[in-house]
This record gives structure tokens, sequence and C-alpha cells, in this order.
């Protein structure tokens, strides 16, 4: 391993790395590789690689028009144009008869020109990698590869870069690009005051943030923290409950000498097979204070009267914990799907050693049957958190993150980060208070991804159980 | 080896294909002239623009020079949807009129109205109230925007099996009904500032005028919320929520439930829930304006107002009105369109054919259509009397009604209401409470 790499010295030696390959290449390449560092393709063409040469050429023709011509979308200009206006987001106030600047276009145009010059540099320098490559071919063996060559290479030993290439341009431009643009409006006042194309808006800094946190007047500061704390308690309690209440269900099905296992184990995948939304619906009306279960109860003597248990709950805690009950319902068949499939794959072995040395039906759970599910579920586990920290569907349809708290009049009691999140951007258009909680949720989101996994022992013995 | 070759074809294959169905996605699409109307209403508006097509041909001897397509969209997201994008909105689109303002702000995301022929349609067509709110100010001259072709607003619906038609003249009536049945009196679709308007609007019958004052004028300052009478109308409807066999607020169950099941009597809403009223209550179903409250010594205590005196119940009664986007190409043919969609009889036909009431200022007098005996006819005429108790949502600054949704004003009224742990159980706590709804309304902050 080279140890150069690490450490501060290595992180700054990897970053200058490709600036001296780039003037490595310049000072020992051909003049064919000098000129591919102003004409892409030319060291190509230089060396007989028409083909390959006017492909590099003709990226290098299209961006270069691209940027010179600036075509207009929606009347918001990209190439050169949008460099300028992501740093102004516009000076064309409007008016009655002419539109004001599309500030948010704006932003969006000068990320994705942003994103469209990386690549055309990502292929610049690897035309330039190419004519050098040439030269060596041409000094070591006395010949360059040729475009078929080239070809049958790339559907050959090369096929993974062929085949990962528009996966990895798919993920640059929507994944990558709309996160960054999603970062980006959270240093701008970009709110219901100043609606894209109606009213310009403005970089600001680091304003959202502070008053996220230092705006004790407002709802935002005052109901950030306890939104925060109930999505962790959310995500711990909904995790964890499914998690274990999956393994204790697939344990008593995978339990020796029951009979009808196929069955019961085909009644609870009914309840994935059943869609959530409807699912969730069902339950509402189930337990709504004129709902079969609380006729029921009341006609039994149990319930004097109807109570809400959800939207309309009295108490805050009543709903959040009937969310949590009604979460086990709709969780509880995939991690015992998941369980179940680990279990049947302990060797019997394992069993069989450990009833030899007398160790009981406890021990046996304790030490082979939990260790075994734990570490091949712990990938799940991870993602199951993360996934209920962002748990849109459940809290929106079954009680819209209501009841009302005090002091919360956009977030209500049983609203997650994320769903007070919609409200803030769908229903009230505070998009750049929006971007600050989806920032933060992503923080959130990946630290407890990247402690958990890291720590787990799925990561730390990765062949231990194979 | 073959078996990985194969795979590799297939893998290639399976990108191609991606790749040409992303080409396909982005390619140009044709043009259309788009219209967007109520979901409930799209049959009708497409067999209306067919026809208006062909009035076109025959009128110029030439073919309409778009294809025209008429979409449903949620009147209540469409604004939004066209704020998200400007570009992206309709050519001509329906919106509730207050949002109005959002769409004006700044520099105006709908294009003004200015063919004079449209311009006195709406004048000579429309009630004073809706002209009153479809008139905006952008950076200092007034323009029309709006043109009303739908109005609402609310009423009540009741079982008329428990119900007579007397009783559901005062809630007194209802109520004691409903203590009779063992019933609740009558259930909320929301708790919003639509709904609460039943109390918040309500009017003086004597001197037939409004205690709430909510931008008079069109002038943000001029709201005034903390009168004794608003006080003694909340204390009236508090002790209505709280008491027993009184009004109920929405439930997880929903209002369709109580009323199928008889849980309470009837549900203050609108015609746009006519459908789901007539399913839970069927031949039962019976529509009354909203009804009036008399105030006992209870509710007066702590204040000037009289025991006895009488309220109507009030409302929002509001418009849904054709708007242009600003900037369409096909602006030299919008307004024509619009001519004749909002026309007295193509409003009649969308009241035959969707039970839209019309916001035509004599529908009541002279449609033919609402002269006939039956339940939409009168569900029609009550929301058409309902008008002479309610005013349109007015408006102070572009984005002041915003305020009354998100600074929580309706949340203020229903604390109040439900008094939980006796918090309101005084004027004063009242009246501090209603402050607040009032700042909202006039700066859009509490305090």
């Amino acid at each position: 391993m080279d140890r150069k790499k690490y450490g501060i010295s290595g992180f700054f030696q990897r970053i200058a790395q490709p600036f001296i390959n780039f003037y490595k290449r310049f000072m020992d390449g051909s003049i064919g590789t000098k000129m591919s560092h102003f004409i892409m393709g030319a060291g190509n063409i230089y060396h007989g690689q028409i083909i390959k040469g006017l492909i590099y050429f003709l990226i290098q023709v299209g961006y270069v028009v691209f940027m010179v011509t600036c075509p207009k979308v929606n009347n918001t200009p990209l190439g050169y144009k949008a460099f300028i206006n992501f740093v102004t987001l516009g000076t064309q106030e409007g008016d009655i008869f002419t539109p004001a600047d599309n500030s948010m276009l704006m932003l969006l145009f000068g990320v994705v020109t942003f994103g469209i010059t990386l690549m055309y540099l990502f292929a610049y320098n690897s035309s330039i990698k190419s004519s050098y490559k040439a030269d060596k071919d041409l000094k070591n063996y006395g010949k360059v590869t040729t475009f078929r060559h080239d070809l049958k290479e790339m559907f050959g030993n090369r096929f993974y870069i062929a085949m990962l290439t528009p996966a990895t341009l798919g993920a640059v431009v929507f994944t990558l690009l709309p996160t960054l643009f999603m970062i980006l409006i959270a240093f701008t006042n970009f709110d219901k005051e100043r609606q894209a194309g109606l009213k310009l808006f403005d970089w600001v800094g680091l304003d959202n943030f502070t008053t996220f946190f230092t705006n004790p007047s407002g709802e935002i500061a005052a109901r950030f923290l306890p939104v925060l704390g109930w999505t962790l308690i959310w995500a711990f309690f909904a995790t964890f409950l499914n998690y274990y209440g999956g393994i204790l269900l697939a344990l008593l099905i995978n339990k020796k000498g029951l009979k009808g296992k196929v069955i019961f184990r085909a009644i609870f995948v009914l309840t994935i097979a059943i869609p959530q939304f409807i699912s969730l619906l069902a339950m509402r009306n189930l337990i709504g204070e004129y709902g079969p279960l609380q006729s029921f109860l009341i006609k039994v003597g149990i319930m004097s009267e109807p109570m809400s248990f959800l939207a309309n709950a009295p108490n805050v805690w009543i709903a959040r914990i009937t969310i949590i009950l009604i979460n086990l319902w709709v969780g509880i068949p995939y991690s015992m799907l998941l369980a179940s499939g680990a279990i049947m794959n302990i060797p019997e072995s394992l069993y069989e050693a450990a009833r030899i040395d007398g160790a009981s039906k406890f021990t046996i759970l304790r030490k082979i049957t939990m260790p075994y599910i734990v570490f091949i579920t712990t990938p799940y586990l991870i993602s199951s958190f993360i996934g209920n920290i962002t748990s849109f569907n459940i809290i929106y349809l079954l009680t819209g993150g209501m009841p009302k708290v005090t002091g919360g009049y956009i977030a209500g009691g049983t609203d997650l980060l994320v769903t007070w999140l919609y409200k803030l951007t769908i229903d009230e258009q505070q998009h750049n208070l929006g971007a600050v909680i989806g920032i933060l949720t992503f923080l959130l989101t990946s630290t407890v991804t990247l402690i958990t996994y890291r720590r787990s022992k799925s990561y730390k013995e990765e062949d231990a159980f194979q | 080896m073959r078996r990985i070759k194969s795979f590799r074809s297939l893998a290639l294959l399976l990108a191609i294909c991606m790749i040409m169905a992303l080409f396909a996605g982005c390619a140009k699409k044709a043009n259309p002239l788009t219209i967007w109307v109520g979901v409930e209403s799209v049959d009708f508006y497409t067999a209306k623009m067919a026809e208006y097509v062909e009035n076109y041909k025959a009128k110029t001897g030439e073919d309409f020079p778009y294809e025209i397509a008429v979409q449903g969209v949620d009147t209540g997201s469409a604004a939004s949807k066209v704020l998200d994008d400007i570009d992206a909105g309709a050519d001509i689109f329906t919106i509730a009129h207050d949002n109005l303002p959002k769409l004006t702000a700044g520099a105006s995301a709908i294009a003004p109205v200015r063919s004079q022929a449209l311009l006195t349609q709406i004048k000579s067509d429309n009630p004073q109230a809706f002209l009153d709110v479809i008139d905006m100010n952008v950076q200092g001259t007034t323009y029309t925007f709006g043109i009303p072709y739908i109005a609402q607003s609310l009423i009540l619906m009741y079982n008329t099996k428990y119900l007579t038609k007397d009783d559901v003249k005062t809630w007194e009536g209802i109520w004691a009904a409903a203590k009779k049945h063992n019933m609740q009196s009558v259930s909320l679709t929301g708790s919003d500032g639509f709904n609460n308007s039943f109390l918040v609007l309500a009017k003086n019958e004597t001197t037939n005028r409004m205690p709430t004052v909510l931008y008079e004028d069109g002038i943000t300052e001029n709201c005034n919320f903390t009168s004794d009478e608003v006080v003694a109308i909340m204390q009236w409807g508090q002790r209505f929520f709280t008491g027993a066999n009184g009004a109920k607020m929405p439930t997880d169950s929903g209002w369709e439930i109580e009323l199928r099941d008889e849980i309470s009597l009837g549900v203050i809403t609108g015609a746009w829930k006519f459908n789901a009223a007539k399913a839970a209550l069927g031949a039962n179903l019976g529509i009354a304006t909203l009804p009036s409250f008399t105030l006992t010594s209870e509710d007066v205590k702590g204040t000037n107002v009289k025991a006895g005196t009488v309220y109507r119940s009030g409302t929002f009664a509001d418009c849904k009105v054709f708007v242009m986007k600003k900037g369409s190409d096909k602006a030299d043919y919008l307004e024509d369109i619009l001519l004749f969609l909002t026309s007295k009889e193509v409003q009649e036909q969308s009241f035959i054919e969707c039970a839209n009431l019309p916001a035509y200022k004599n529908a009541a007098k002279e449609f033919a259509s609402m002269q006939t005996d039956n339940l939409e006819t009168e569900l029609a005429a009550r929301q058409l009397d309902m008008f002479d108790y309610g005013i349109p949502q007015p408006f102070g600054t572009p984005t002041s009604q915003f305020y009354y949704y998100s600074k929580g004003a309706p949340d203020l009224i229903r604390e109040i209401l439900e008094n939980k742990d006796g918090l309101f159980g005084t004027t004063e706590a009242i009246r501090t409470q209603l402050q607040k709804v009032e700042n909202i309304w006039k700066t859009g902050e509490r305090e």
C-alpha cells in the first residue's frame, strides 16, 4: 500500500497529481499530443486515429457552440450566460407585459452548465490521455491501436466501462445535479414572497441556517428540535419493533414440527401484496371514532365514548404510539421474510454441535441464531432506519402530521422532518427553509449510515459467514 | 464464453433501449392550446371547446389554428403548479379568486384582460362582490385579471329524517332535535378559514352588519376581530362546540361516516360535497341556508352585547375565475375563447351538466333550469341565498391571506371553540387570542 497517499500531504498530493500529469503530458508528448491540449482529437488524427480524433473534435465543437450560442429554454439561456446568471440570479425585474428573469431557472441552468463543463473537461483530459497513450504505443510497439481494436476492447475487456458510463451519467444528471441545486437553494431567499419568474431572489449566504437555529420567535427554530426528536424516536421504534417483531415471528413460523408453515408465511406475505396506502387507509377507518373497532369496544363496555387516536387525538403521544403500532402491521412481514431466509440458511451442524455441548435453547438462540440473523440483516436494519427517518406515506396518510401542537402552525405533532419539509415547500412555498431541512436530514441519515455500517460486523467481518 | 457474450449483448441492448427511451421522452412535443379546468368538468369543457372550434370555422371560414387540450387540474393546486414552473402552465387555467394576489405579485404570472368585449361582459354579468376581487394592482396600475364563471358558498346539508324545515332555520332548533335524538347537531368537513366562516363572518340580523372587519376596502390595516360582538359570537360558538349534542369538529372517521351512520344531523359544506352527502343520506338529504343563532346571557357575559341578539351564520362567498398565462404565444385567441366559456349560456349548461353554481348575477331569476323543483336546483338556490350573508374572501397585501392559513389563524379560532382545559373561559383570554388572529391578518405575525 502506498503510504504517501494518506494524511494531509497525501490529500494535497492526490489533488495535485492530475495537474502534474497534465503538465508532464504536455512536456513529454509528441506534437500531436501538444496540439490536443488546444484542439481535442488533434493528437489522435496526427497518429492516424481519424474516427476517434473526429469524435473528440466534435465534442469540443459541440461544447464551444453550446457555450457561445447560449441556447434558451423557457426564455432562460444556457451556455456562458448561465454562468453569469448563476452569480446574479437575474437582473430583469419584469412588468405586467414582460416576464421577470426566472431566478430559479437561472440557478438550475448554472448548475447544469457547470455539470456539462465538468463532463467536457473529463472528455478533454481523456483526449489528451488518448493521444499520449498513442505516443507510448508507437514508441513501445511501433504502432497505434485502430478504432476497431478500441471498439473491441470497449466491448471486451473494458465492457464494464461501456456499461457504467451511461449509469454514471444518469446518476450525475438525475441525482447529483438536482441535489446540488437543492443545496444551493438553501443559500438563497427563494420563498413565497419571491416566486420564481415573478420576483427575483438572491444569494443570502448562511442567513437561512441562522434563521433556522437562532430565531426563537419563529416557528421554524422553535419546532426544529421537537420535530427532529420525534423523527428519531419514530425511526428507532419503527425500525427495532418491526425488526425484532419480524424475527420473533420468523422463529415461531420456522419452529421445527410446526404444520402449515407455508400457509402461515403466505398469510403474512399477503400484507405486503396489498398496497401500503390501502392498508393504512383501511386501518385509519377501522380505528376512527366511528369505525367498527371503537363501536365494538363501546358495545362491550371497554370504552365509554369514541375518541380519536390519530389526527384529532387529545394528546399527541396517543397519535404517535398509534402510528408506531399501525406501522408494525405493514413493517413486520418484511423483516419476518428476511429473518426466515436467514434462519433457513443456518447450518444444522452448528445446532447439533451446540446441543452436544449441552447448550440450552435460549443459549442457542443467543449464541447462534441471533448473531447469524443480525449479521446478515444489518444492512437491512440500517436501510430500514434511514427509510423510517424519511418515511412519508405512513405519517401523511394516517395523520397528515396532526394533531396540532402549541406553537406549531405548519408542523404538527406527528410531523417528521420529511413531512414538515413537504409542507414548507409544497404548501408554504418556503423553498429555502425546505432546502435547509433537506440538507440537515441528509446529514443526519448519512452520518447514521456511515457510523453504524462501519461499526457493524457485516462490514468488519465481511467474509466471516461465507 | 458464449454465455458472457450473450449477457453482454443483452446488457448492451437494454442500455440502447434506455438511451432511446430517454431521447424519445425529451423529444419536442406538439404545442396545443391548453386549458385547465376542474377535474369534474373536463368532459363538459372539452365538448364546449369542440363547439367553439366549429363556431370559429363558421365565423371566419378558417380552421382554428391550434389543437385544443382541455385538462383536469385540481383548482386548489393550479396556482401552485403555475408558480412552480410558470412556462409549464396552461394558456388558460382556473383558480379560486383568492389565488389572484399571489399570481399577480411582483411582475405577475398572468395576463390582464384587455379585450373591451370581455371587460364589458365581465362587468355586466357579475355581482359587484365578485367585481371587487378580480382587479389587482401590479406595479402601481390596476388591471382586471380574473373572469368569474363559478360561484361557491357554504350551506347546510341535513338529514330530513330528523330535522324539519322549521328546525333548520336556527341552530337552536337543530340543537334541540339533536338532544332529542341523542345525536350531534352538525359536522364540519374541516377547521380551516373557509369552514369556520359560518361563525367568523356571522351577520347581526338587526343591523345587517358583520362584526368581523376583514380587509375592508382592500386596505390591509382595516381589520377588526376583537370587538365585543365577535367575543360574544365566539362564546356562543364555544358553547355550541363543547356542549352535549352540539357541533362536532372534524374527526378521523370523516363527516361522511358521521352523516351516514346518523351520528350527526347535518354538515356545513358546499356544492362540491353534494355527491358525497347524497351518497351518505340518499333520499333523506335536505338542503338549507345556514341557520341563525341567538346569544344568551351566558354568551354575552363580559361584553356590552345584549342577550337575545340574533346573528345569521355567514360564509366566504367565493368565485372561481379563469385566468390567462402571461406571455402565451396564443394570446391573440385566449380572450375570445374566454368570452365564450364564461358566457351566460355556457354557465347555465355547466350548471345543468356539472351542477356548477353559476357566477352570473341573475342566474336564479333568468336561468330556466333553476326554476325546476329538484335537489340540484335547491342546492343552487340556497347557495345563491347565502351570498346575501357572505363576502368573497378578501385580501390585503399579495400574501396576506396566505398568513391566514400558514400562521395558524384558523387553529387559534379552533382553540377558542374547543376551550380545552378551560383555557378560553374568560373574555380576556378569548380577546387576547382574537387579537393574534387580527395581527396575522394585518401583519402576517401573531404578536
